[in-house]
Parts: structure tokens; sequence; C-alpha cells
């Protein structure tokens, strides 16, 4: 059996632990080809498959719950000031 | 800011930046801004002081470069300056213990989240908001800017002045705490295993 090469390997030849690549997905700095090991290391890999669900249901709840709308008139507000400032 | 890259605008310009560049921002940076304070009055000044001095400071911006990156370090820092001492926040978090924290073997046996999904979607009222809200807000900070702004880990280390492995340590023990914080509302809602 051949191992596929993992592109999570530190320069070192370090082997990277499951929540050292699971980290870097999250965090949006993996590669391609990392991303793609990784979906391929979920399948065989349950606490990596479960961790990754719940932190993507997480990341929706933020988008959907935690991004407040700036107060209608505040981009105004700020216009005004500025050409107050501007002319003066 | 960037004395050395100074660029000379000229009205028109500035006008252009600021009103295409900058304030198409405005939901973003208010965000930002309420997250840090915790308080729609001060996110609103915050927010606008962040503006004004943004039009000030507008020549050390270099067009082509990142404006949403350059406008949340300006409100990071008039936060620390202007509003950090009056807001209501908890006591200071000892970075290094973080790092002891990360470095540790501890960190593995996280993998196995102490959540589930279902408990997850049955979150459907302010327990997330609530959740964010009461980390210490150096934790609050990483995961805004990555999970909701999508900054890069080169980016949030300019905005936030630090080095990038304290970025990547921060965001981890941050998603920690906010796992730790939705289990035990998971809890409350009746997940015996949540
Ligand atoms: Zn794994």
């Amino acid at each position: 059996m051949n191992t596929p090469f993992n592109p999570f390997t530190l320069p070192g030849g370090e082997a990277p632990t499951c929540i050292e690549m699971l980290q870097l997905i999250l965090d949006g700095e993996s590669t391609r080809e990392q991303l793609e090991y990784f979906v391929l290391h979920m399948e065989q890999c349950p606490p990596c498959f479960q961790s990754y669900e719940v932190d993507m249901q997480i990341r929706q709840l933020l988008k959907s719950k935690c991004c407040r709308e700036a107060p209608s008139g505040l981009k105004e507000a700020i216009q005004i000031k500025l050409n107050g400032q501007i002319n003066f | 800011m960037d004395e050395i890259s100074r660029h000379v605008y000229s009205e028109e310009e500035k006008n252009h930046i600021f009103n295409e560049e900058f304030l198409p921002l405005i939901h973003s940076m208010y965000n930002f801004g309420y997250r840090l304070t915790l308080d729609a009055d001060d996110a609103k000044d915050l927010v606008q002081d962040t503006y004004l001095k943004a039009y000030r400071f507008i020549n050390s911006f270099q067009k082509g470069t990142n404006a949403k990156a350059w406008l949340f370090r300006i409100l990071k820092n008039s936060f620390i300056n202007d509003y950090r001492k009056k807001s209501k926040e908890p006591g200071k978090v000892d970075y290094q213990e973080v790092e002891a924290y990360y470095n540790s073997d501890e960190v593995d046996r996280q993998i196995t989240p102490d959540l589930r999904v279902e408990s997850l979607k049955d979150m459907i009222g302010d327990e997330i908001s609530n959740a964010l809200n009461s980390l210490e807000v150096d934790f609050r900070t990483v995961i805004i800017l990555c999970d909701l702004e999508g900054f890069t880990y080169e980016e949030m280390a300019k905005i936030l002045d630090i080095p990038i492995g304290t970025v990547r340590s921060r965001l981890h023990r941050a998603r920690q705490l906010l796992k730790e914080k939705l289990s035990s509302y998971a809890r409350s809602m009746g997940y015996k295993n949540t």
C-alpha cells in the first residue's frame, strides 16, 4: 500500500496532527492541494469529520446571527461631518 | 501610519477613494465596532471617528491595496486608544499562558468536539451572539476577522500588530472558548450528550 503524499507535511518532514490540519482549513490558510487531501482524510477520520461539521455550523451561525448592519443614516452622518471639515 | 509610502491624492481622488472604497465597507466596520464595544452608540461613534481619521490620513493609503484591512486597523487602534478604557471589559488574558496551552498535548484531545451539529441547529436565538460577546475582546476579535470577514493570517497580523504565530494560537483558543460556551448552552437546552 502506498500512502499518498501529505501536503500538510512540515518542511522538516514532521507529520501534522489532525488538529493542525483542521485549523489550517478552518482558518482559510490551506492550499487547494491541502484542502483536497483533507476532504479525503475526513472520510476516514470520524473525529475530523465531526469537528469540521461542528465548526462549519458555528461559522454559519456566526454569519447569520452576528452581522449587525450599520444604522441607517450613519453613512450620511459621516459624509456631512466630513464636508463640514473640508469646507471649514 | 506608514510615512514612507505617502501619496498625494487630489481632492477628487480622495473623494473617489473614500466614497467608492471606504464607505461601502460601513456594515463590516459597524459590526466590528459593535463587537468591540458591545454598545450600539459607542459603535456608531467609533465608526464615525474611524472614517474621519481615514480621510485625514488618506495619503498613507496605497491605492490598490486592501482598504478593508487598512480601515479595520484604524478602527482597532481607535478602539484601544479611546474606548477600551470605558467599555465593559473583563480582565486581560495572559497570552503566555495561552501559548503554553497551545503547545501542550492537551490540545489534541479536543479534536472530538463536545458539541453536536444537531444542538447547534437548534440555536435559533441569540445564543451564538451572546457566546461571542462573552469572550474576552482579543478572542472575539480574531473570530470576527477570520470567520466573518475572511482575513488571512497575514492581514490579521497587520491589523492587530501581532506576529502570525500569535494570530494562529489566539484563533485556536478563541474557537475552543466559543465551543465551550455553546456546549454549556446546549446542556442548558436539555441536550444530555451535547
Ligand atoms: Zn483526522
